[in-house]
C-alpha cells in the first residue's frame, strides 16, 4: 500500500486538472462511481491491477466503463491513474479527491455504502439526516456494497454512522465469541 | 682339760681373800677422774655433734617428706584441673555435637520444606498454565463457532431480505440518523 503522501499527491493533482478544465464537480462524481464500480468488481480491479496487462487493454475496459456519456477529462484521469500502475491506490486517490473538492465547496462528503441501490429521494433524506446529525452541509456519494446485507453505513469524516446488518452480526459474533 | 683346770682352780683357792674382793681406792679415784674426763668430753664435744647431726637429718627427712607432700599435693591439683578440663571437652564437644545434630536438622527441615514448596508451585504453575490453555482454546473455539454462526446467519439474512426489507432497513436508518443517533438503534 502506498503512503499518504502518495494519495495526497496525486488527489491534489488530478484536482487541479479537472479544476482547470472547469469541470471538477462533474469529474469528480464520476470518477467516485467509477472507483466504486471497481471496488464491487473483482474481475475488474484484478485486470485493472494486471501488470501483464497490456494499457491499451485496460484503457478500453475503463471507456467502455465510463461510456460516451462520462466527461472526458473524468477518462482521462482515470487512464492516467491506472495507466500509472496506481490502479491499486484508485479508491484512495478518489476519496481523497472527492473530500478535498467537497470541502472546496464547503460542504462534507460523506461515504454510504448499501447494499442496494439507493433512490434519489432516499438519497436526499439521508443527505438532510446526515447534514443533521453533523451540523454540516453533507454531500452523498454512494456506493452499492453487498457485504452490507442491509441498511447504511455512513462515513463523514471521521464520523461513522453505522445502521448495518454486517455490522449487528459483527457485534453478535463478538457477544459469542467473547 | 677338765683336769687342768680343776688343777688350776685348786691352785688359786689359796690366794683368793675377801680383801681381794674390792677395787683399791686409788683405782676408784682414776676411775672416777678418768670417767669425769670421758663424760666431759662425751657431752661437751661429741654428744652435740651427734645431736647436730641427726638433727639436720631429721630436717631433711622432714623437708623431704613435706616436699613430697606438697609435690603429691601439686600433682593432685592438676589432676583435678585435667579433670575438669576433660570433663569440660567432653561437655564442650558434646554441646557442639547436639548443636550441629540441631542443625543439620533444621538444615534438613528447611531443604525438605522448601522442596514441598517448589513442588508445590510447579504444581500450581502447570495447573495454571494448563487452565489458560484450556481457556484459550475454548474462547479461540467459541470465537470461530461464534464467526461461522454468524457468517451463516449473515448469509441467510441476506438473501431473505427482499426490496421492501432493504427499503425499510434504510428508512430506519433514515429516522435514526435524524433522530440524533449513529444509525445503531
Amino acid at each position: 500500500m502506498a503512503g499518504a503522501d502518495l494519495v495526497h499527491g496525486y488527489a491534489q493533482a488530478m484536482l487541479t486538472v479537472a479544476e482547470a478544465e472547469g469541470a471538477l464537480d462533474a469529474v469528480e462524481k464520476e470518477l467516485f462511481a467509477f472507483s466504486a464500480a471497481v471496488e464491487q468488481n473483482t474481475a475488474l480491479r484484478e485486470a485493472l491491477t494486471d501488470a501483464a496487462l497490456p494499457v491499451a487493454n485496460k484503457e478500453a475496459v475503463i471507456d467502455e466503463l465510463l461510456g460516451e456519456r462520462s466527461h472526458p477529462v473524468t477518462r482521462n484521469i482515470a487512464r492516467f491513474i491506472v495507466g500509472s500502475g496506481r490502479a491499486k491506490e484508485l479508491g484512495a486517490i478518489v476519496r481523497e479527491l472527492a473530500t478535498v473538492a467537497t470541502e472546496r465547496r464547503r460542504h462534507v462528503l460523506a461515504e454510504v455504502r448499501t447494499a442496494v441501490p439507493l433512490t434519489q429521494e432516499r438519497r436526499t433524506r439521508i443527505a438532510a439526516a446526515l447534514s443533521a446529525a453533523t451540523g454540516r452541509e453533507v454531500e452523498v456519494r454512494d456506493v452499492v456494497d453487498p457485504s452490507v446485507i442491509g441498511g447504511v453505513i455512513a462515513h463523514v469524516g471521521d464520523e461513522v454512522f453505522d445502521g448495518s446488518v454486517s455490522s449487528r452480526l459483527d457485534d453478535a459474533k463478538q457477544q459469542l465469541g467473547s | 682339760m677338765v683336769a687342768t683346770i680343776l688343777a688350776l682352780l685348786a691352785a688359786v683357792e689359796p690366794l683368793n681373800d675377801k680383801k681381794d674382793l674390792y677395787p683399791h681406792w686409788q683405782e676408784l679415784v682414776v676411775g672416777a677422774i678418768a670417767f669425769a674426763i670421758l663424760f666431759f668430753f662425751m657431752s661437751k664435744w661429741v654428744l652435740p655433734r651427734i645431736n647436730a647431726l641427726l638433727e639436720e637429718r631429721r630436717q631433711k627427712i622432714q623437708g623431704e617428706l613435706e616436699r613430697a607432700e606438697q609435690t603429691r599435693t601439686e600433682a593432685d591439683g592438676i589432676l583435678a584441673d585435667y579433670r575438669q578440663q576433660l570433663a569440660g571437652a567432653r561437655e564442650e564437644s558434646g554441646r557442639i555435637i547436639e548443636e550441629a545434630r540441631t542443625t543439620a536438622e533444621q538444615l534438613r527441615h528447611d531443604v525438605q520444606a522448601k522442596a514441598e514448596e517448589e513442588a508445590q508451585a510447579t504444581v500450581a504453575r502447570a495447573q495454571d498454565e494448563i487452565r489458560a490453555e484450556r481457556d484459550r482454546v475454548f474462547q479461540e473455539l467459541r470465537a470461530q463457532v461464534a464467526e461461522i454462526a454468524v457468517d451463516l446467519a449473515g448469509r441467510v439474512v441476506g438473501e431473505s431480505l427482499d426490496a421492501s426489507s432493504h427499503e425499510r432497513l434504510i428508512d430506519r436508518y433514515i429516522d435514526e440518523v435524524s433522530s440524533g443517533g449513529n444509525g445503531q438503534g
